[in-house]
């Protein structure tokens, strides 16, 4: 055991002692028996032995390990000495551990969506499908490109299509009609991502064919909640809208799909579809090898095919295909805002660091003694460094300590409400504690405590000896370098809290204006919830338009609603758009006249949202399959494609060529309606058409109800959760037993639309406070010191007749000098950095005269009250006292 | 410090080197040391005298550099300690040959004749 070298060392020591004497006694006993006297004895036994204090040592060294000592002996003395000044100890590693802590919360955030790899295997080789145009590239895809797509195995193993289970899938058959999510795959869906199965198999390619017979997967946790886990399910049948389907396979527990779903079903494609609807997203495996940019370019030869086979109209001219990396596109646009966050964040850790490195230069100042006395007793340089280094160590891993458990319960709160971040899971469950960040604030904590360190170790250690010694006790008086690195560091906290606050302010303005923005519809005491129409009843328009009305009639015989619509896009939750015709005009440049917002709705639908007519009339319940074909087009579609025509005197065509789905004739405008933010309110409002649900085409219903449910819009006189009971009933009568699902109201919807931005605005909020804070905090620091050590200076000013409001005047002068520089530097900052800002501004500019005259003012208002008082106390200085003190 | 003097014919060698470095000086004296306790348990005293005498005072221990390597070939577990009373009735620590200790030695003293013989060979051409 090498380990028994170094244990029980001062034991051993004393054992080694005695051993000594007893060795020296023998050698006495030998001499004495030569006949020499005691005293000769014993001298002659210590030559002989040598020098046992040395041995002794040399023993004692040889027990030991020389930098751990060092690094003990260094620690003990940082913890003694941070314990006899708690006040500053405690301060120094909040300030540490708030600074760690929200770049440990916002790092965990960015780890979870940014650095961690898709969990399937080999992530790397996963792309997703896109279409390209001049304004970039989107996914979503029909049937005659995921043949193309899956056509490619030159470069793809394997392509499949997915779903975000839009219409949602109800389980019937038992007690509790349960609306779940059903995403519809296709065969090579479960091989591409690797899937884990846990029981049975997954879809066979006849399965996935038309006509494959009712099947469906089912998800780890529909297994565990509705079938208990059982073993025996696979084989067993499940009821989805009233049919029964055999369930053959279950997929394993950690199988994560952004959008979580509960079954699978085959999308059971006619690959010899013409259909050219866009309604679902299509992933790629690429073949071992085979690189990004190989993969584009067979796509454009993919490309030229489609369109010659779809013909011209079926992708514009400047559109294409191209893959980009699946985790790339689940990113999405969230890269940038975290990246703003993480920045911020690593602005208020400089400022913990630079108000802690002020700290310690205080403490420094006061220890010049100290130090200097060391380095007369021998201290080398580095021996003082490395002293005052290990002292900083420990308080940045402390705070570190603290900041990961402020960060930990920092994320909870700020995931609350992120807005759709994506891969963060069901309120951020996806983020947690893992090896990075563990490493990451480690890293930082080690970062920031050499950081801070350093710089006042440095100063300190070139202490000038016989000056220092020779000058009376630690009142010394703040040497010019570390006056002047101290007001460096100030000017630079108050900069950096400059640019965070003006990021801020920007944000808050941002968040303002987008409140209000007039949505164009009704949020208040409006409730929505969603209907999954997608069984075989509902393949056909009358039966759905037979529910709509049904549902209506009870619905409004229930007291307290006041009016009911239906549609098949909720406003602000996503829509379909497609291109149109106006007849009779001449064809400009593209294929179409245009293109715009669709959207089947009842003939309440406007009643409900109070969204208001402009011109013409409003559908009835009598345009149904049998009465006329009618549109109704918003305003902004209006004034794009009506400039000074009559809408109210055309027709329209929808959809032309687009398929059987949508084979239909053209449609009467006879109404115009207010314009609603559809995309959110801060983006434009954009043209729509409304068309009655009761007088869809046959086919394009059954199309309808597969990616989309029937939403209910329900506005009523008091809270409507509280209506949420007899509405249900009564929808469940009306439908034949469907349930509903997604129960929310217009005002959770819209605030769901603004949700990011709030999170923004909060967090930068935030932060620039705890930012403002830290830097009021190092300027009262910073001139408290100075008053303090200016004391004599002062008395002696008093003494020769200056008034107190001079004196004051005078620390408030030369403090305020200092924040004049740092606003001055941050407002070059911010000039700069908020360009990063853009994207996520509404209404404000990035370089907003209000952010950037308001906030250096409320800032230099701060900074003002953090220095009024030593400035206050430089005049309550007495002169006799403060001249007697040295 | 470890040194050792070696008296050949009226020669004096002083080696002296730093224990780390001089492995040769240090496993030896380690091999002499286990080599006197075959005999059985001896105290430091004891074992200091009995390499001198041995060597027919051809090797002078400094008694005190005895006592780091006592400790070291105790912590390798090659010899145990206990404390006990002496011949002349002093309390004195005892080392006693471990099992450990005795294959080292072996080993130890297969190495050495080894080293030795191949010297001798190389001294014996060189001085014929």
């Amino acid at each position: 055991m090498w380990l028994r070298r170094f244990t029980d060392r001062s034991r051993k020591d004393e054992d080694f002692a005695e051993e000594i004497e007893s060795h020296l006694a023998h050698e006495q006993d030998v001499n004495a028996a030569r006949g020499l006297s005691p005293r000769e004895a014993r001298r002659q036994a210590y030559v002989r032995f040598g020098n046992p204090r040395a041995t002794r040592e040399r023993v004692w060294r040889y027990r030991s390990l020389p930098w751990v000592e060092d690094l003990w002996r260094d620690l003990r003395f940082a913890l003694r000495g941070l314990g006899k000044t708690p006040g500053f100890t405690i301060i120094a590693v909040l300030v540490i551990a708030v600074g760690i802590g929200v770049n440990t919360a916002v790092f965990s955030v960015v780890n979870t969506v940014l650095l961690k790899p898709l969990t399937y295997p080999d992530p790397q080789s996963l792309v997703e499908l896109r279409n390209t145009g001049p304004q970039g590239s989107f996914p979503g895809a029909n049937i005659p490109k995921f043949n193309n797509w899956h056509q490619q195995a030159k470069i793809f193993q394997q392509a499949a299509a997915y779903d975000f289970g839009g219409a949602g899938l109800n389980i019937t058959g038992g007690d509790h009609p349960e609306q779940v999510q059903g995403v519809h795959v296709s065969a090579d869906y479960f091989a591409m991502l690797g899937a884990p199965v846990v029981a049975g198999r997954t879809f066979t390619t006849a399965e996935d064919s038309p006509h494959g017979g009712h099947v469906t997967v089912l998800s780890y946790g529909l297994w565990k909640s509705r079938f208990g886990g059982d073993p025996h399910v696979v084989g067993s049948t499940i009821q989805l809208d009233g049919q029964s389907y055999l369930i053959v396979g279950v997929i394993g527990r950690n199988f994560v799909t952004d959008t979580p779903a509960d079954l699978w079903v085959p999308f059971q494609f006619d690959l010899t579809s013409q259909d050219m609807a866009h309604y679902f997203t299509v992933a790629a495996r690429l073949r071992p090898g085979v690189t990004l940019s190989q993969a584009n370019a067979q796509l454009r030869l993919a490309a030229d095919e489609y369109r010659r086979i779809y013909g011209k109209d079926s992708l514009p001219p400047n559109g294409g295909f191209a893959v980009v990396s699946l985790q790339e596109a689940m990113i999405g646009d969230t890269r940038s805002p975290l990246l703003v966050l993480l920045g911020s964040v690593g602005f208020v850790l400089l400022i913990a660091c630079a108000n802690v490195a002020n700290l310690l230069l205080a403490r420094a100042s006061v220890r010049k003694r100290e130090f200097a006395t060391r380095a007369a007793l021998g201290a080398g340089r580095g021996q003082i460094i490395r002293q005052l280094l290990t002292e900083s160590l420990t308080l940045s891993l402390a705070g570190g300590l603290l900041g990961l458990i402020l960060g930990f319960l920092g994320v909870r709160f700020l995931l609350i409400n992120p807005g759709d971040i994506p891969r963060i899971g069901e309120d951020g469950s996806a983020v947690s504690l893992d090896i990075h960040v563990l490493l990451f604030t480690l890293g930082i904590s080690l970062l920031t405590g050499i950081l801070f360190g350093l710089i006042p170790a440095i100063s300190a250690s070139r202490p000038d000896l016989a000056l220092t010694l020779n000058e009376n006790g630690s009142r010394s008086g703040i040497g010019f370098r570390s006056g002047r690195l101290r007001s460096a560091l100030v000017v630079s906290e108050m900069a950096l809290t400059l640019v965070l606050v003006i990021g801020a302010a920007l944000l808050i303005r941002t968040f303002v204006k987008l409140q209000a923005v007039d949505p164009g519809f009704a949020t208040h005491n409006v409730l929505s919830m969603a209907m999954s129409v997608s069984g075989d009843r509902f393949q056909k328009t009358a039966p759905v338009a037979q529910v709509v009305r049904d549902g209506t009639d009870r619905m409004l015989a229930i007291p307290g609603v006041v009016d009911v619509g239906v549609t098949n896009c909720l406003p602000m939750a996503g829509g379909f758009s497609v291109p149109f015709d106006i007849l009779g005009r001449p064809m400009g440049n593209g294929p179409f006249t245009g293109g715009a917002g669709f959207s089947s709705i009842s003939w309440r639908y406007f009643n409900a949202l109070k969204i208001p007519l402009v011109r013409g009339r409003s559908f009835t319940e009598q345009d149904d399959g049998a009465a006329p074909g009618v549109v109704m087009i918003n305003e902004a579609m209006a004034r794009q494609y009506w400039p000074k025509g009559d809408p109210l005197r055309d027709r329209i065509q929808i959809a032309p060529g687009a398929g059987p789905a949508f084979a239909e004739g053209p449609r009467q405008v006879v109404g115009i309606v207010g314009d609603t933010h559809d995309r959110g309110p801060g983006q434009d409002t954009f043209p729509i058409m409304y068309i009655p649900i009761a007088q869809m085409p046959d086919l394009e219903t059954a199309l309808n109800s597969r990616v989309a449910p029937l939403w209910w819009i329900i506005r009523s006189q008091v809270d409507p959760h509280m209506l949420a009971a007899p509405i249900t009933a009564a929808l469940r009568d009306a439908s034949g037993g469907l349930p509903v699902a997604h129960i929310r109201t217009m005002d959770e919807i819209e605030a769901r639309n603004t949700a990011r931005q709030r999170f923004n605005m909060l967090l930068l909020t935030v932060f620039g406070t705890a930012g403002l804070l830290m830097a009021a905090i190092g300027i009262y620091g910073v001139m408290s010191y100075s008053v303090q050590q200016r004391t004599q200076e002062l008395g002696i000013r008093m003494a020769l007749g200056a008034q107190a409001s001079n004196l004051r005047n005078m620390v408030i002068r030369q403090g305020m000098a200092l924040v004049l520089i740092g606003v001055l530097v941050g407002i070059g900052g911010a000039f700069w950095l908020t360009r990063f800002l853009a994207g996520f501004l509404f209404g404000v500019k990035t370089l907003d005269p209000v952010a950037f005259l308001a906030t250096p003012m409320l800032l230099s208002a701060v900074a003002l009250l953090s220095i009024w008082i030593p400035a206050k106390r430089a005049t309550r200085v007495d002169p006799m006292t403060a001249l007697r003190v040295e | 410090m470890l040194s050792i003097v070696i008296r050949v014919e009226g020669m004096i060698v002083v080696l002296k080197r730093p224990p780390e470095a001089g492995e040769i000086l240090q496993g030896t004296l380690d091999m002499l040391i286990l080599r006197t306790l075959v005999t059985g348990p001896a105290h430091g005293h004891t074992i200091a005298r009995v390499i001198e005498s041995t060597s027919e005072n051809a090797l002078e221990v400094e008694q005190g550099s005895l006592y780091p390597a006592l400790h070291r070939l105790e912590d390798r577990g090659w010899v145990s300690s206990e404390w006990g009373a002496s011949e002349n009735n002093r309390r004195a620590k005892f080392y006693r040959l471990t099992n450990k200790g005795r294959k080292e030695l072996s080993a130890a003293s297969g190495r050495w004749r080894r080293m030795t013989r191949a010297i001798g060979l190389i001294l014996g051409e060189s001085l014929e």
